[in-house]
């Protein structure tokens, strides 16, 4: 099970950057045509600065590029095997746009037993906070990881 | 212009639905580019033994893919700009060959003096109408 003494920790902070061929990458396997993700002309007549990110580019941050995940899951003590992704939010302060140079910090929110009809697990909620490189707050993400037992 | 006709929510009022999109059928090179994408590399969405011995009855979309399907089609219907926040839960594991379709409707409605404020119920479906994510969004829209 998870270790609960480690509510309330955070991880240490890491750095992303925003590489345009990565936005590109991601709408194009999505199958996203909005020309506002490629286009910087597209996007700075609809008000951008530059083609921003769409809304769940921030889960590279949490992938293998950053190893994020698996470190949480390794603090936490869970295996791998064991986790489920039960739910994901985004809340939106600011756009991110290529080139910029993100400070990822993860907090171990809450961790929370809970008993259902199919068993015992625990609910974990990872809260992550991303600021650019001008200190700016952009993005807010929650996820809600599940570890079956 | 982006080439999308958002939603003018001026019109609109609770209850009202979107327009759905309605996404091709999900194929394995999908899951394979999203895992390069997105940097989930996990083997149960790209290796159909690794899934299998997993327990599924082969490789499963990963579930920011049908996140990122739902986030196209926030993002056809408002500016990407006028998001505010996106929240969804995985209901179901989907598999390569099925059809999403999104669909939302409004929930709640706020006209202030500058802006109409929007929170929608959004949820993926394949097919045969099993739900896959649900969630809702909220955005801010300037009049």
């Amino acid at each position: 099970m998870a270790d609960k003494s480690k509510q309330g920790l955070s991880l240490p902070s890491y750095r992303l950057r925003i590489e345009r061929v990565k936005i590109k990458e991601f709408v194009e396997a999505i199958g996203d045509p909005n020309p506002i993700y490629v286009d910087p002309e597209a996007a700075i007549s609809q008000g951008y600065r530059d083609t921003p990110c769409p809304p769940t580019f921030a889960t590279m941050a949490f992938q293998e590029f950053t190893g994020a995940y698996f470190k949480a899951f390794e603090e936490l003590g869970i295996p791998l095997e064991k986790v489920l992704h039960g739910e994901e939010e985004y809340e939106y302060l600011a756009e991110i746009y290529p080139g910029d140079t993100l400070n990822c910090t993860m907090t171990f929110e809450s961790i929370v037993e809970k008993t259902t009809k199919s068993g015992k697990m625990d609910l974990i909620t990872l809260h992550t906070t991303f600021n650019n490189q001008n200190g700016q707050e952009v993005i807010r993400a929650r996820s809600l990881i599940i570890e079956r037992k | 212009m982006d080439g999308y006709a958002h939603i003018d929510f001026s019109t609109l009022d609770i209850g009202d639905s979107l327009p759905p999109l309605k996404k091709p059928p999900i194929t394995k090179v999908q899951l394979v580019r999203y895992a390069g994408a997105s940097g989930d590399f996990n083997p149960i969405h790209t290796d159909d033994e690794m899934a299998r011995r997993a327990g599924l009855k082969g490789v499963i979309a990963q579930g920011l893919l049908i996140m990122g399907f739902a986030g196209q089609a926030i993002t056809q219907w408002i500016p990407k700009k006028h998001l505010k926040r996106f929240k969804v839960r995985f209901t179901d594991v989907t598999y390569p060959g099925d059809i999403i379709t999104v669909k939302a409707n409004i929930v709640k409605k706020v006209r202030t003096e500058n802006e109409i404020q929007i929170v929608c119920e959004i949820k993926a479906e394949n097919q045969d109408a099993q739900l896959k994510l649900a969630g809702e969004f909220e955005a801010s829209l300037p009049i």
